[in-house]
């Protein structure tokens, strides 16, 4: 019930943050999903820094990993909006930009947990230095 | 108001043509009043004043005061779309119902022009 409530707790912020920082990005842009894919973009390097740090240091216990990953991080990112607006711009005859919006966000999303994982190796290799 | 009729050319057909005032409301989606959708609550008070006739539309994209566009592409811009209600009737109607939609409009955007209508009643289609 805890890691219930744990899913819960992070859902609600991880939409929240969504709705505000998606909606900052996108105000200005009509013709493509820029905030659909930073959110993504963002939200995969954060769940790559988190599960890379938490495997090479532990940082982050059992509970804290599901409340900012499974509850923050799930909500805040979206694979159904992403799909919705690639959708609405073949709808729209508008191929390129379809073409564009599917590779950038797999593209960007995989690079941003590689980039999290690097950042993770480097925040490991300060901390082991740190020790010596 | 004048009004011209022409019989059509079968039985119960009529035209009528006339001069009236065309109202164009403009509000948005997420506009509520007493809880209920305003445009909603326009309709039901347009009726209930016996106005002539009134249609609402929903815009599929465009922009208001904020210059915030919304469309409905974008999820995170598809909130508040654009509304638009067209109210048509003679202008002694029109000026009466002015007052209440001053009361509940707080923001949006109201157009008059004076039109010319041509009305159709015809049974032949029933």
């Amino acid at each position: 019930m805890y890691t219930i409530l744990l899913v819960g707790i992070g859902g609600f912020v991880g939409a929240i943050l969504r709705y505000i920082i998606g909606g900052w990005i996108q105000n200005g842009f009509v013709d493509f999903p820029v905030g659909t894919l930073t959110i993504n973009t963002v939200g995969s390097f954060f769940l790559g820094l988190i599960m890379y740090l938490s495997e090479y240091q532990g940082v982050f216990s059992d509970q804290t990993r599901i409340l900012l990953t499974i509850g923050i991080l799930g909500a805040f990112t979206t694979l159904s909006t992403f799909g919705y607006e690639s959708f609405r711009l073949l709808d729209d005859s508008k191929l390129t930009l379809m073409a564009i919006n599917v590779v950038s966000t797999v593209l960007f999303s995989m690079m941003a947990v590689y980039l999290g994982k690097i950042v993770a190796l480097s925040v490991s290799s300060y901390l082991l230095g740190g020790m010596k | 108001m004048k009004t011209d009729q022409t019989a059509g050319s079968e039985e119960n057909c009529m035209k009528k043509e006339s001069t009236a005032i065309l109202l164009r409301i403009f509000i948005g989606e997420s506009d509520h009043y007493k809880g209920k959708p305003l445009y909603m609550h326009i309709v039901e008070m347009l009726k209930a004043e016996g106005i002539a006739g009134a249609t609402v539309f929903r815009g599929i994209t465009g922009f208001g005061k904020h210059s915030r566009i919304h469309t409905t592409s974008i999820l995170r811009l598809s909130t508040d779309m654009p509304i638009l209600i067209e109210v048509s009737d003679i202008e002694e109607n029109i000026d009466r119902i002015r007052p209440k939609l001053d009361e509940v409009i707080n923001q949006g955007l109201i157009t008059e022009e004076k039109i010319k209508v041509i009305f159709y009643d015809s049974d032949k289609n029933k």
